[in-house]
């Protein structure tokens, strides 16, 4: 490995139960060098890589915790000051000033879940961090969420945990990715989870704390730290908070939760592996066409995982475009299908090394027999991984979520401990 | 100020017991499990040819991820299990 990577490994190999595996540290990088000075590095590890593999295993030490939270005593001054450095030196936040965690603070966030303290909801990669409902508690206020909100940062959690999410994937990748959260559903509205004009941005409504919890779960609990454990070269704003909920109300189509199969009384909490959201301005078209038209080739970047990567690209459509295309009598169904057949980038957009170590090796079926002059790249491997989401207010935009790639979306829905779903009357 | 930390303790993982390094390569089975990021496909190349040249009778056995976001399959994991002395991988880039 090179040397960047190093925490991240040495985390990884403790966590699956072998802390004494043996590595040989290279410095970064080896991607994008050519292949002399790449082997050369190689070569410079080769003595050390054959005696680590000939020589027997130092003695492993063996760490068993239990899955408890830990109460620490703080003494401060000031609670604005010099408690929010305590948090940055510990590094628990996200940088911006968060609510301390006290136990009067967990205790009514603990309440708000309906579950016991201790219960564990999931483990969370790559730390594999024991996820009970005090430590999302705590985080929860941290983060500036309220106790009605456990309920949905339980589903979320749950769903990040499901395997086709790929976590660890998610969480140490260099790439942009963040887990984007969609509400649908009776309970959005109760729980100020903004679905119209602004809904990624700011405003006196809940995506901002919900989405920040979820983050700080995702740093405290998950453990992935940036540099350390995270490893994204870039990062983006939607890893402080990413949260939305579909705008239903002014939706022609039926509702992501409804294409998942879940009824109306229930409140669902989807969860993607995305990039940040790009802008799709189209002021003129009155078509379906002409809007389709604006989404095709707004949406065909070559830099984007959904190339190479079987996952699912996401149309999130302003309420004023998906009516344009709906009034010519097209579904939810149609707009997958054209996405999938139109939005297309010619093979000639890749420089050679793409095309022979990304796409042909990735998705070998893909590009079987197709010479590279007249073959074409869709951004799924089916129409039906193609999501399309309405959201957002007043206005000719939309926005298109290329997707991390080597991830599927995962709906929960809000379950209360019984199993039976949380409704807007159990919070009267 | 008493505080609940928000960290969370990792889940106490199952310990993999490893079988004994071998005292030399020669005439064993080598892995290599290739993450798909580039260039690891050369890297063990030539690591497969140094160690070859090195230890007569070495032989190589080569598992390539899906993707290098994705973990190794259980299938690949038996495979290399059942064909490997020892096995080599990178991570990162």
């Amino acid at each position: 490995m090179t040397a960047p990577f190093t925490a991240l490994a040495r985390n990884q190999s403790k966590v699956f139960g072998l802390p004494n595996m043996q590595t040989a540290i290279m410095p970064h990088p080896l991607g994008g060098l050519p292949v002399p000075q790449v082997l050369a590095k190689v070569d410079a590890v080769f003595d050390e890589i054959v005696a680590k593999l000939t020589t027997p295993l130092p003695k492993a030490q063996v760490e068993s915790k239990l899955a408890r939270s830990l109460w620490v005593e703080v003494d401060v001054k000031d609670e604005w000051a010099d408690l929010q450095q305590f948090f940055m030196d510990q590094g628990w936040g996200d940088g911006m000033l968060a609510m301390p965690p006290t136990e009067e603070r967990v205790a009514a966030m603990v309440r708000g879940s309906g579950f016991p303290a201790n219960h564990v909801v999931a483990t969370l990669a790559p730390k594999m961090g024991v996820a009970t409902v005090e430590l999302i508690a705590a985080n929860a206020v941290m983060a500036g969420a309220r106790p009605y909100h456990m309920p949905l940062l339980i589903a979320a959690v749950q769903a990040m945990a499901e395997e086709q999410f790929n976590l660890y994937g998610i969480q140490g990748t260099t790439h942009c990715v963040a887990p984007l959260m969609i509400v649908n559903g009776p309970l959005a509205a109760t729980m100020g989870i903004h679905s119209g004009s602004g809904l990624f941005g700011p405003g006196p409504w809940a995506n901002g704390v919900v989405g920040r919890a979820i983050r700080l779960i995702l740093l405290n609990i998950g453990g992935a730290k940036p540099v350390e454990m995270d490893k994204a070269t870039m990062g983006h704003p939607g890893k402080y908070t990413y949260c939305i909920a579909e705008n239903e109300a002014q939706s022609p189509w039926p509702s992501l939760a409804a294409d998942r199969g879940f009824g109306a009384g229930v409140t669902t909490v989807t969860m993607t592996g995305s990039e940040a959201p790009h802008n799709i301005n189209d002021h003129d078209s009155t078509t379906a066409g002409g809007v389709l038209l604006m989404c095709f080739h707004t949406i065909t970047e070559t830099g984007q995982n959904n190339v190479n990567h079987p996952g699912e690209p996401m149309l999130i459509l302003g309420p004023e475009h998906a009516g344009t295309i709906a009034k010519e009598g097209f579904s939810k169904d149609d707009v997958k299908r054209a996405i999938y057949e139109e939005a297309r980038i010619p093979l000639t957009y890749f420089s050679h090394e793409q095309i022979e170590r990304r796409l042909t090796r990735y998705l070998p079926k893909r590009f079987k027999d197709r010479h590279p002059s007249d073959a074409m790249v869709p951004l799924a491997q089916r129409w039906e991984d193609v999501m399309v989401v309405v959201a957002g207010g007043t206005g000719k935009h939309s926005m298109y979520v290329p997707s991390f790639g080597s991830t599927r979306s995962v709906t929960k829905p809000v379950l209360k401990p019984d199993g039976t779903p949380w409704t807007p009357e159990d919070f009267k | 100020m008493k505080l609940c930390s928000p960290e969370a303790q990792s889940l106490p993982p199952s310990s993999v017991k490893p079988v004994s390094r071998p005292e030399s390569l020669s005439g064993l089975r080598i892995g290599f499990l290739d993450n798909t990021k580039p260039p690891a496909d050369k890297v063990m190349a030539h690591l497969d040819q140094r160690l070859r040249e090195r230890f007569p009778g070495a032989q190589s056995f080569y598992v390539s991820k899906t993707a290098a976001s994705v973990p190794a399959t259980p299938e690949m994991m038996q495979a290399l299990k059942l064909n490997c002395d020892v096995v080599i991988t990178g991570f990162g880039d």
